[in-house]
């Protein structure tokens, strides 16, 4: 699936890139992530998931070809 | 901009008295604008400029969402948004939030709403470039700490 970072994000991850591990979750993804950048994991706890222009939770089942985003906690204003 | 449907992200300068001058209503007795502006220090640090980045089409529709709320809430004649992405100079506006009531209660109520759900939700973020060279992602929401949910914040300005 392909993942899209914004912000904080980027000083861990590229921008845009692909996990090739079957994730049924968030919480999978987090723990794959993890394996990619372990100095990512407190940041990647506080984040939200989207697909599609909406907020997902754990509860939603993630398919390998979705592209998820990773959003940090906001900073507008 | 406006919950007509208008743009509410803006590569360059805010345009706030354009935004002003569309925002009257001959029913609306009280309009009030927010405008939200860059400082020139941080944690004690001098600031050069600061750098939005947006995930474009989401914080469009988060604050679209926040402002067709806002008005059913309030029964708002005008309810306009608009927030800066790119690089923001000391002194420059980085986000305009206009509400305009029958009265002033609903009109400040309003804009703080706005503005607050405006800096928990919308997926917007701001990196503060000091006068030194440095830079950082910086005053990220920080609810998550308290909630234990990213997706759960605590307001100023409601429950």
């Amino acid at each position: 699936m392909k993942i899209h970072v914004y912000a904080g994000l980027k000083d861990y991850f590229q921008p845009e890139f692909e996990v090739e591990s079957v994730v049924r979750n968030t919480d999978e993804l987090k723990a794959v992530l993890v394996t990619i950048n372990d100095k990512a994991e407190a940041m990647l706890s506080s984040c939200r998931f989207a697909v599609e222009e909406g907020f997902i939770n754990n509860e939603y089942k993630l398919n390998q070809h979705d592209t998820i985003v990773i959003i940090p906690p906001s900073s507008g204003g | 901009m406006v919950d007509k449907g208008g743009a509410v992200l803006s590569a360059g300068p805010i345009d706030m008295s354009g935004l002003l001058a569309g925002a009257h209503h001959p029913g609306a007795g009280a309009v009030v604008l927010f405008s939200g502006e860059v400082r020139d220090s941080n944690r004690g640090k001098a600031v050069a400029f600061l750098e939005y980045e947006a995930y474009g089409l989401m914080a469009q529709k988060v604050i679209a969402e926040i402002l067709v709320t806002a008005r059913e809430k309030w029964s708002l004649h005008i309810a306009v948004a608009q927030h800066r992405t790119g690089k923001v100079a000391v002194g420059d506006t980085a986000v305009v939030v206009i509400t305009a009531s029958a009265h002033r209660s609903e009109a400040y109520a309003a804009n703080r709403y706005i503005i607050d759900r405006i800096k928990h939700e919308a997926p917007i973020w701001k990196c503060e470039h000091y006068a030194d060279g440095t830079q950082e992602w910086g005053n990220n929401c920080n609810c998550h700490s308290v909630t234990g949910d990213p997706s759960r914040h605590i307001y100023e300005s409601h429950g």
